[in-house]
Parts: structure tokens; C-alpha cells; sequence
């Protein structure tokens, strides 16, 4: 049965749907959530997550709101991140606050399996990387 | 990082509970949670102090998350969508440390685990479960029915392989069914009968891995012979013979018994390999018709010249010896047995006489366990109707609910319509009353249900659009699950009554141009893959879909 199953690929809106119930339920890891910003959008593009500063940063503490838009040709293409909060880290231009996906390499390797969850949760690690975790942080704000 | 969620988990009842609120999850920054129950309408702010007499933090400096959004005190819970069973995320604020575990969370006791299960559906990894809960309620009997096919139309026949184990017991009902004018020309059909084959997902796999096995099928005579065998155990038996005194000439000369072994390698293995992997699939022999028709095909022969039955067991132990005049042993006996999948115990011992290539007698049985998912997945009433038209059909019909015998068997096999009969005798007196069954079956009957029916089914599909889907299964209100069964009952009862497949020559695409069209509006636009899975699954787009996902999440 496997033989003719590896070709077959979850269409978007399946796979969106399963990551929203996900987001709703909290499966999964706790430190991250996330959800769609309107509930009517039949295509499900705007998304908001959010980091909780992971403890022994200076992350600690804070909570980071992101927004991840989903094309339609997600997942076969990631979503474009764009953190919300005001955050000092490598993989963020400090301008636009978009997460670059040629310093993200989860982005720039994108594969389809890849959740938006992964996306934050791997932001999180980013987080606690040596290189992050002692940057100095604007204070707290959008 | 999340390993730490079910360290602990407690539940405050009681405290918001006569208002009618809903109950929600609290799941904390360092893993615990814990449940409350609210009022959508209040306040954030005033949720939060709720949760302040329940867990370590003040209110002020709870901060909560939902969907990844921070709820702000003056909005209300439902301004953000909040409901029933969903998850908000408790982070402390302004507090350096967030690692304390509320006191509660030690005192109470952990009851319930009421975490995602029950409306789980979507976010299972399995495609099954997103299937159920994208369509609740659709199917609530054929879930055991996987990748089988047992559609939309006859789940209510779940347990096919009593039919045709029933079937087997009484070779008389296997011969006259086969005997019936219907089935009868698609015998003499090769192209439909090959198309029947084809159409069986495991058939087909065994027939790309085995080239060989196609030119079994291509030939229409070697077909024909096999089914005529199927109907007419003098024949069988005769052919088993035959075979048999072939075989013992192959293993009296030299190098015979490596053929035969070559034989063996190449031929029953892959069909057993087949039967197994469907097995393991899909638990029960309906499953996996390949394997119910060996058992069907051994059944009906042990019933009918129980000689082979008493013989094969002892000879195997003979093994090889010198050339005799017996029917020799069935070399595979064993490892036929050894496959497992079959429940009815007649059908063990597997007789010799499928030597000549043994998968192609099981052949014969195709016809019959095949044709009701086929049946199933003819979703347009219009297709249903033309088949009711057909003369043939109706006569069979007419021919089965003439017999009270048949309708009896049939409506015992199905355990709704017995559980229905043993609360309303009034009602089984009705269906054994052939002048009232031949009403209920006559084509103008038949259709109205029909129309019922699909009306019924486009109202269900309705109500499962994926947006009452994110609610999971608990939209299928129970006034839908009664006509579900209402609904299967039908289905069920057509199933028994008649089965002959649809337009078989009509190319698949055209055959199922409506559920393709469904399944790329879904976003599915693998054509070619659509089509099988409408295949596999005789045209059931639920059934296909959950196919499909299944498939890839493998």
C-alpha cells in the first residue's frame, strides 16, 4: 500500500486545518502558540504566534507575538515570519523585523513537513543560541 | 521543552459551574495545567482572577496567550474565539521566575484525562481520524471499514465476511446466486470480470508485481473456466484432479519438485504476501476480499465435496514419497494456514486443486464479495435507478425477495436490522411477508428511497463543512446518527439484495468525473492517485480521502 501512498501530498487547506487544531488545543509543545487571525478567512493566510522567552536569557520573561503568512502555495513554500515585538537576534532584520530566511536556515531549507509550530519552536532554540542569548534586548514593546 | 506538560495536571470544577460556562485548559509556562471553567462573555480580567484563586499567580501578573495572541482584561473570552476544550497558555509576567508550580496542582488529584481525545480528529496524524471528523457522523459504522470500501451506501453490512461465511456454509445459496441470469453474464463477460479484478487495489498490486499472473487474467478462457468451476463443484473437483495427477507427474520426474518449489516461490508467495499485508491492514478478513476469498472459494468446496477437507490434513504429513494414484497433498497447505487471515475454519485446509496457479480458483469468488462496495460507492441515484431498471437485475430481485429464506438470512446478517426486529416482532413479520418486500423493492420504491437517501447525504455533507469540522466529531448531532442508521439500513438491505457492478466499461475518469471534481476542489490534483483511490474505494470520496491521507502519512 505504501508503494503508491509517498506521492500522494496533503492539500494546503487540510494541512492548515490540522495545524490550527493544534494551535487551539495546545498539542504539542506548550512554549509556543499560535493561531489564525481571522477566524473567516476561507484561505487561512494570516497567522499569529507567539514565543514565550525561553528561561536563562535575557529572553526570559517576555513574550514575543509574531505574524506568519501562509500563500497559497504554503507548505510547499514556508510562510513569510515577521516578528511583531520588538526582538534583537541574528536572524531578524532589526528594520522590517522579518525573519530572513538566508540567516533562518529552517526557512531557506525549507521542506514540506514543516509546520509553522517547528517555526517557532525553532525560533525559540534560536533563542537560547549563544549568539542570542546574551544580546542586549530593546525594552519590551511593539 | 514540552516533556514537562503532563507532569501534573489538576481540575477546578465547581467554581464558575451553574452558569452553564465551558470548561477550558490552562496550560502553564513550566508544563502544568490545569482546567477552569468560565463564562465566554466575561471578561479577561475577571478570568483571570478566577485563575488566581487556582494557581500561584496574581492576576496581574498572569499573562495569557491564545492562539497566539495575548488577551488584553477589558476584552471578552469570546472576542478572541475562545471555546469549549481549547488551550490558553498562562505565562507569568514581571516576575523573574515562572518555574513554581501552583500548590493545587499537588493537592488535587489528576482524574480525568480530558485533553484533546475526544475532539481530536484534524490534528491526529492518522488520516482516518480526519476523515471522521471532517465528515462526523457520515460513516459511523463503516470506520472499521478502512481502505475496504464499504461506502457511504452499504455500511450497513459491516460484517460482510458473515455473509459470506453464511454464504460458504450453504453451497446450495452460493450456487443458485451464482446460477442468477446476472451473474451469470458477467461471467460471460471477460472484459468486466477482469475489470472487476482490476478495480480490487490488492488484485491489481499483485498483478504490477507479477506480470506473469496478467496473462492469466488476459485470458478470457482460463477466466471463464475458473468461474465456471466456482459454480459447479463436479467441475472443481474434476479439475482438481486433473491437476493433481499433473502435479504428481511434475514431482515423479526429476528436477519436478524444484519447479513445483519455483512454482510455489513465484506464485503463492506474492498472493500470500498480499493477503498478509492486507490483513495487517485491515485487521478483519472484509478488509481485505482477497483473503475472504480464499477462505470463500475453500469454503464453498469443502461444503460441497467434503473429501478434499478430510484428506489434505493427513497427507501432508506423507510429504514427498513415491508416485501414487491419490490426489496428491497439498504442498502449501501449511503455509496457507499459516496466513491466518481467515476466520472460518472450513476454509483451512486449502484444497489441492488450486495447484494450477492456486490464487486463480479464489478467482472465482471475486465476483460476489466484490460487488457490494461496488454497489456502495455508486453514489448517483440516477446510475442506482438504471441498474434497477435493468431487467436482469430485477428479476434476480424479484427472484431473491420471492425466497422469505434468503430475506431471512440476509436481515440476520445484519445486526441493526436484528436488533430492530427483536424490539418490533411486528416488523419482522412485515419483512417476511414477500407480497410487502416485493412493494419495498419494486423500482418505484427503491428510487424514492434513493432520492431519500441522497438527499439525506447532501444535508449530512453540509452540515460537516470543514468549519464545523474544527469543532471536531460532536457536530454530528444525534438526530443525523438516527438517519445514518436509517440510512445504512438501506444501504444495507440493497447490498444483500442485489449486486452488480456499474457501467464497468465506462473509463473512470468519466465513472467518477464528480468525485474528481470534488477531490481537486479539496485541493487533492493527482489525478491519476484520485482515480485509484475513487477505485479502491468504489467511488466514495470520504472513503478516498481518508485514503488518501492515510497513504501520506505513512
Amino acid at each position: 500500500m505504501g508503494s503508491e501512498g509517498s506521492s500522494v501530498v496533503v492539500p494546503r487547506n487540510f494541512r492548515l486545518l490540522e495545524e490550527l487544531e493544534r494551535g487551539e488545543k495546545g498539542i504539542g509543545d506548550g512554549t509556543v502558540s499560535y493561531g489564525m487571525d481571522d477566524a473567516d478567512d476561507v484561505y487561512m493566510q494570516s497567522w499569529t504566534g507567539t514565543i514565550i522567552g525561553p528561561p536563562n536569557t535575557v529572553h526570559e520573561g517576555r513574550i514575543y507575538q509574531l505574524k506568519l503568512f501562509c500563500g497559497m502555495d504554503y507548505p510547499d513554500n514556508p510562510p513569510s515570519v515577521r516578528f511583531q515585538s520588538l526582538i534583537n537576534m541574528t536572524c531578524v532584520n532589526p528594520e522590517t523585523k522579518v525573519v530572513e530566511p538566508s540567516l533562518f536556515p529552517m526557512l531557506a531549507n525549507w521542506r514540506r513537513e514543516y509546520t509553522m509550530e517547528d517555526i517557532l519552536t525553532q525560533l525559540k532554540k534560536e533563542m537560547m543560541s549563544p549568539q542570542n542569548r546574551k544580546l542586549t534586548q530593546p525594552p519590551e514593546g511593539v | 521543552m514540552g516533556a514537562g506538560g503532563d507532569s501534573s495536571e489538576s481540575r477546578l470544577g465547581g467554581n464558575g459551574g451553574g452558569e452553564g460556562g465551558v470548561t477550558v485548559n490552562i496550560r502553564c509556562s513550566n508544563g502544568t495545567k490545569f482546567m477552569a471553567r468560565t463564562n465566554l462573555e466575561s471578561t479577561v480580567g475577571s478570568f483571570k482572577a478566577l485563575l488566581a484563586q487556582n494557581c500561584d499567580i496574581p492576576a496581574d501578573q498572569q499573562r495569557l496567550i491564545y492562539k497566539g495572541r495575548i488577551l488584553k482584561d477589558d476584552q471578552t473570552l469570546q472576542s478572541y474565539g475562545l471555546q469549549a476544550d481549547h488551550t490558553i497558555h498562562m505565562v507569568r509576567g514581571f516576575a523573574p521566575s515562572s518555574s513554581i508550580p501552583p500548590p493545587s496542582a499537588t493537592t488535587n488529584v489528576a482524574t480525568d484525562n480530558t485533553t484533546p481525545g475526544v475532539t481530536r480528529g484534524i490534528g491526529s496524524n492518522d488520516g482516518a481520524g480526519l476523515g471522521a471528523s471532517l465528515f462526523p457522523g457520515l460513516n459511523p459504522l463503516g470506520g472499521g471499514g478502512g481502505s475496504g470500501g464499504f461506502g457511504l451506501f452499504g455500511s450497513g453490512l459491516p460484517e460482510f465476511e458473515q455473509v459470506q461465511q453464511q454464504l460458504t456454509q450453504n453451497p446450495n445459496m452460493m450456487r443458485e446466486i451464482m446460477n442468477t441470469p446476472a451473474i451469470q453474464s458477467l461471467m460471460n463477460n471477460p472484459e468486466l470480470m477482469r475489470s472487476l479484478i482490476m478495480s480490487n487495489p490488492q488484485m491489481r498490486e499483485i498483478i504490477d508485481r507479477n506480470p506473469e499472473l496478467g496473462h492469466i487474467l488476459n485470458d478470457p478462457s482460463i477466466l471463464r473456466q475458473t468461474l465456471e468451476a466456482a459454480r459447479n463443484p463436479e467441475l472443481m473437483r474434476e479439475m482438481m484432479r486433473n491437476t493433481d495427477r499433473a502435479m504428481s507427474n511434475i514431482e515423479a520426474s526429476p528436477e519436478g519438485f524444484n519447479m513445483l518449489r519455483r512454482m510455489y516461490e513465484n506464485v503463492q508467495e506474492p498472493f500470500l504476501n498480499a493477503t498478509t499485508m492486507g490483513g495487517n491492514n485491515g485487521n478483519t478478513p472484509a478488509t481485505n476480499p482477497f483473503a475472504a476469498l480464499l477462505g470463500n472459494q475453500g469454503g464453498s468446496e469443502a461444503g460441497s465435496s467434503p473429501i478434499n477437507t478430510s484428506t489434505t490434513g493427513s497427507e501432508t504429513a506423507q510429504g514427498q514419497t513415491s508416485p501414487n494414484t491419490n490426489p496428491l497433498p497439498n504442498p502449501w497447505s501449511n503455509t496457507a494456514a499459516g496466513g491466518g487471515t481467515q476466520t472460518n475454519a472450513t476454509a483451512r485446509p486449502n484444497p489441492a486443486g488450486d495447484a494450477r496457479t492456486p490464487g486463480v480458483g479464489g478467482m472465482g469468488g471475486l465476483g460476489l464479495p466484490d460487488l457490494p462496495p461496488m454497489l456502495n460507492g455508486m453514489p448517483d441515484a440516477s446510475q442506482l435507478t438504471q441498474l434497477l431498471q435493468n431487467p436482469a437485475i430485477s428479476q434476480m430481485m424479484q427472484s431473491i425477495m420471492s425466497n422469505p429464506q434468503y430475506m431471512n438470512q440476509i436481515m440476520n446478517l445484519n445486526p441493526q436490522l436484528r436488533g430492530m426486529f427483536d424490539m418490533n416482532p411486528q416488523l419482522r413479520e412485515m419483512m417476511q411477508n414477500p407480497e410487502v418486500l416485493r412493494q419495498m423493492f419494486s423500482p418505484e420504491t427503491m428510487q424514492q428511497m434513493l432520492a431519500l437517501q441522497q438527499s439525506l447525504l447532501s444535508l449530512n455533507r453540509q452540515q460537516s463543512t470543514p468549519d464545523s469540522a474544527q469543532t471536531g466529531g460532536t457536530t454530528a448531532a444525534p438526530g443525523t446518527a438516527n438517519l445514518d442508521l436509517l440510512m445504512n439500513m438501506f444501504g444495507g438491505l440493497g447490498a444483500g439484495g442485489l449486486g452488480v457492478p456499474n457501467q464497468p466499461d465506462v473509463p473512470p475518469e468519466e465513472l467518477y468525473a464528480t468525485q474528481l471534481s470534488q477531490l481537486q476542489e479539496m485541493g487533492f490534483y493527482d489525478t491519476q492517485e484520485n482515480i485509484r483511490a475513487l477505485q479502491a474505494t468504489a467511488g466514495n470520496v470520504h472513503a478516498a480521502v481518508e485514503r488518501l491521507l492515510g497513504n501520506s502519512g505513512q
